[in-house]
């Protein structure tokens, strides 16, 4: 028998997992995370890092920055990548996507269609990047994470992003369809 | 009945499920339109709201990750 014709192999390689295991493994994976690092699990925050320590390394001035008068944030940015918990994690979620993605024989270079889909989408970037800093992170961090932590900020946080979404679909409609 | 092809390579969602939506109510019933989408989770919402809007919907898996969604119109 072929192995894309095995069933077991068809649904746990190849399919897109149910929700709910999908649920359940990420609050699996969150717990023990929170039990090893002592800090649940975000993603965005290491993302500005990486984008700060390009700029730093191309010698841009980050001191005057108001967000690096937090002691910990400019902890996190002197830390060594190797030594830097978010960023061996986000790094994790990229090899592993694309291990995934090889393994169900899944992985393709996809063609940019048009300049207007460029636009659209670094326009996106940019305003999930800049959303995520005035929002103190992402879907992950302050919605994920703050609802598994009995956090308010997690359920506001929550509302605006349906609201988001909904501009955000319009917006998509109507100027870049 | 008429057979249509919606060529939505290399668009990310909601892009591809927004295009179908608006192709399927331009369709006869028994038209069927074929979607080619090569994100895959276009794969997933498009089937999805299709049998939920009630057509036939089959998928096939042409290339490494590209689809062809076949929607027949139902009604």
């Amino acid at each position: 028998m072929k192995l894309e014709k095995n069933k077991y192999f068809k649904a746990v390689v190849k399919e897109a997992w149910p929700y709910t295991v999908g649920a359940v493994l990420l609050a699996l994976l969150n717990i023990s995370l929170f039990i090893v690092t002592g800090s649940a699990w975000g993603i965005s925050g290491t993302l500005l890092n990486w984008g700060s320590k390009i700029y730093k390394a191309v010698g841009g001035q980050l001191q005057n920055w108001v967000y690096y008068s937090d002691p910990a944030r400019l902890r996190a940015l002197e830390t060594p990548f190797f030594s830097h918990g978010g960023s061996l994690m986000n790094l994790g979620i990229i090899v592993g996507a694309f291990m995934a993605s090889l393994a169900a024989s899944q992985f393709k270079i996809r063609k940019i269609k048009s300049v207007r889909q460029v636009i659209a989408a670094m326009l996106g970037g940019l305003l999930m990047g800049y959303g995520t800093r005035i929002a103190f992170g992402c879907n992950i961090g302050a919605f994920f994470s703050a609802v598994a932590s009995f956090s308010l900020h997690g359920w506001v946080y929550a509302i605006f992003i349906f609201v988001g979404a909904w501009i955000g679909s319009k917006l998509l409609v109507k100027y870049f369809m | 009945m008429a057979e249509y092809r919606l060529d939505c390579l290399g668009e990310a969602c909601p892009v591809p499920l927004l295009k179908t939506q608006k192709k399927m109510a331009e369709l006869q019933v028994g038209d069927i339109l074929i979607v080619e989408v090569d994100h895959s989770c276009a794969m997933k919402n498009v089937p999805e709201w299709a049998r939920k809007e009630g057509h036939n919907v089959e998928i096939e898996e042409i290339g490494e990750g590209e689809w062809d969604i076949y929607i027949e119109k139902a009604k």
